[in-house]
């Protein structure tokens, strides 16, 4: 029961942190490797709005949240735009301004386990004699309702529909007239923000520290790859397989082994079908 | 108006005589402290503060007499990051280098922090013959096995605080308390993926064993781990009763926060458990930390009366840096600027082999008992009695505060259950 429980929770955990990471790749071929550190500084700046500034905490959220989408969008419109189709200089560039944020806090002072987030909801309930803290509830909640809004937004909105034919083939998206730089930069605004939720809804269980968005940046590559780089759905399946498998790991080898699962699922899956589980684009690429 | 004038001058003149030998030792060339330190990390930074709180009282106090001249101390510190997880070892070793040949380092005072990096920094340091006083974090009983077997070449490293095995001493002894008050006798064992922590945990987890608890299994975490969930699980699971936590990585506040709210009936035991040793850990966890135990190595770290100095270094700490000594790397590392100050009056001289001789015959009452070395390890003679040694501290958050409760002779409060606990 234990590992039902957490297996689901870990998984739409992992899909929350890497659903941004796939977006922004689907559509704009650009892999973000400033994620991990867009997950920490939302975490940063919700704190400092609530605890700095005694702002109300739902507040301090959706302010952190379009600061976050504002940062994405200006991280492409200034910075990724000019090196957009080099992949090593893509991932220079967009690892660069990670490091630069993660780095940035830790020098501006933002160490040590004092930065911490009030939970949603206080307590917890037993469910099948496992306790389950009301957070994870809250975090499991949104995670879905996170993934059906994408799916949603993307098949019955104007810009959705823009983005998907962006992630499709962008040249005959540019045929009909869809402005393939001003959806990239939609596509990272979105990207930048969901990574800002992923940080608001499961740093509450934790402290806020730098060193998470190095991890988290491990675990979203590693969930992309798995599911296929660009492949949002893939994405969210990886996540259940590698949620899964690290409880699976925890109980049965030590939680010891439990990040090596990801680097592991990497491995493997560059190995076996580099395209991953959904990337049929690669797959065809393979192919020829 | 001329006797007025003559008063003026009177007073000038005697505050000139009495500000005359500070600014003497100033202006004699200082002895410089290098201190290798992992300075985001706690056990870096609080060392830091209170080694140049030591050096601040020396030398307002006039500096260090070295063969009958003054001489101020000089601090120079250095980044390690050997706390920090990913950084390999040789990132600490390249800092002591440099603390050596670019600053011109006559003592070492602090770290390396990491075990790892501080067992690896020892050969170099003999290999410039640079006294070194470990004074934080570096719990590995490693260090005096070296020092015992290799004399001739690790006699210049020496270690302030407790070590692993002192510590799993005083922790069996906390132990028994606790099953004779409560009738606790199950332990499950929680520890970072470090050197320290895994030989500390297992040590414990035999001699636990030995002394007829019962060690219902042992999870290990890489650093910075955030999620404890499962462990605590299978720790309830399994019927555990103490948690015995080995973690010096800021993420340990997470596990006491999960801890909490998952009511897991088991108390809280910080064997090496930073969080728990900061003030700001109450405030960390919203009160969620509450009843944690916690080893802060030695007195001084937190408030006790084990000497007439324990709270004098307690409330300086507090008054310069504006919160109360964080970790356990503060009180030894005050004492070692004081113990190496003490040595080199001694020796009347910075000459490694005569300072080191002096270091050896140390014996001088600090803030956490009476100061001695072991003359064939180096390591810091320990006792429960801080008329005879080094003392250590166990202490409790109760109430918002940090309460010592072991060991008996300097203790300030009894170990409380957690309501979820009691029968």
């Amino acid at each position: 029961m234990d590992i039902l429980i957490y297996g689901i929770i870990n998984s739409i955990a992992l899909a929350l942190m890497a659903l941004g990471f796939a977006l922004v790749y689907g559509i704009s071929r650009v892999p973000n490797f400033a994620h991990g550190a867009i997950y920490v500084l939302s975490g940063f700046i919700t704190w400092t709005f609530l605890r700095g500034l005694g702002l109300n905490y739902a507040l301090s959220i959706v302010i952190s949240l379009v600061l976050m989408g504002v940062l994405g969008a200006l991280l492409y419109q200034f910075v990724l735009i000019r090196v957009r189709g080099m992949a090593i200089s893509e991932i220079i560039a967009s690892y660069a301004i990670g490091l630069a944020i993660l780095e940035g806090l830790r020098w501006g002072g933002f160490k040590g386990m004092s930065y911490t987030l009030p939970v949603f909801v206080e307590g917890s309930v037993m469910i099948g004699g496992i306790p389950i803290d009301f957070q994870r509830i809250v975090v499991v909640g949104f995670g879905a309702l996170i993934v059906l809004g994408l799916w949603a937004f993307t098949h019955f909105t104007r810009i959705g529909l823009a983005l998907r034919g962006m992630a499709q083939d962008e040249r005959a998206a540019l045929m009909l007239g869809i402005d393939s730089d001003l959806m990239a930069v939609v596509a990272m605004a979105i990207g930048a923000m969901l990574a800002g939720l992923a940080g608001v809804l499961l740093l509450p269980l934790g402290n806020i520290v730098v060193e998470s968005g190095y991890n988290v940046l491990i675990l979203a590559i590693a969930v992309c790859i798995v599911g296929g780089l660009g492949s949002w759905m893939g994405a969210v399946l990886a996540a259940f397989l590698i949620g899964f498998a690290q409880i699976l790991t925890v109980v049965y080898l030590g939680s010891h082994y439990q990040m090596v699962v990801a680097l592991l699922a990497i491995i493997f899956t560059l190995i076996l079908k580099p395209s991953g589980l959904f990337g049929m684009q690669k797959e065809l690429e393979e192919r020829v | 108006m001329k006797m007025r004038g003559f008063g003026i001058l009177a007073v000038l003149l005697a505050a000139a005589f009495l500000v005359l030998p500070g600014t003497q030792a100033l202006a004699e060339e200082p002895i410089t402290l290098g201190c290798p330190l992992s300075t985001a990390y706690l056990y870096g930074w609080d060392a830091d503060r209170a080694i140049r709180l030591a050096v601040d009282e020396i030398n307002a106090a006039g500096g260090v007499n070295v063969g009958g001249v003054k001489r101020p101390f000089k601090v120079e510190v250095m980044d390690t990051r050997d706390l920090e997880p990913g950084v390999p070892v040789s990132e600490a070793l390249l800092a002591v280098e440099k603390l050596i040949l670019e600053k011109k380092a006559d003592f070492l005072v602090g770290g390396p922090v990491r075990s790892e990096a501080a067992l690896a920094a020892m050969s170099l340091l003999s290999k410039h013959k640079k006294v070194s006083i470990f004074t934080t974090g570096f719990l590995s009983p490693q260090f005096h096995a070296m020092v015992a077997k290799d004399y001739d070449k690790f006699k210049y490293c020496f270690r302030i605080h407790g070590e692993a095995v002192q510590l799993v001493k005083e922790i069996m002894a906390c132990f028994q308390e606790i099953k004779d008050k409560y009738g606790l006798d199950k332990v499950f064992i929680m520890v970072q993926d470090v050197a320290h922590a895994r030989g500390g945990g297992e040590v414990l987890g035999k001699v636990a064993t030995g002394k007829g608890w019962q060690v219902l299994g042992t999870e290990i975490y890489p650093t910075g781990t955030t999620d404890f969930s499962m462990g605590l699980i299978k720790a309830k699971k399994a019927g555990a009763q103490i948690l015995n936590i080995w973690m010096d990585m800021p993420e340990s506040s997470i596990l006491l926060k999960q801890w909490y709210d998952m009511k897991v009936p088991a108390l809280p035991f910080g064997s090496t458990l930073a969080a728990a040793e900061q003030p700001g850990f109450w405030k960390a966890t919203e009160g969620k930390g509450e009843y944690t135990l916690c080893n802060v190595v030695n007195a001084g770290n937190a408030p006790s009366d084990a000497t007439p100095w324990t709270m004098k270094f307690y409330d300086a700490y507090a008054k310069k840096w504006g919160v109360e000594p964080e970790g356990l790397g503060s009180s030894s590392s005050y004492m070692a600027v004081y113990v190496l100050k003490d040595a080199i009056e001694r020796a009347g001289s910075l000459d490694s082999e005569k300072v080191l001789a002096e270091l050896e015959k140390t014996d001088l009452m600090g803030v956490y008992g009476r100061i001695r070395f072991d003359p064939k390890n180096h390591q810091v003679i320990p006792s429960f009695d801080p008329k005879e040694g080094a003392v250590g501290s166990i202490l409790q958050w109760q109430a918002g505060k940090r309460v010592v409760v072991f060991p008996k002779s300097i203790a300030k409060g009894e170990i409380q259950l957690p309501p979820w606990m009691k029968k």
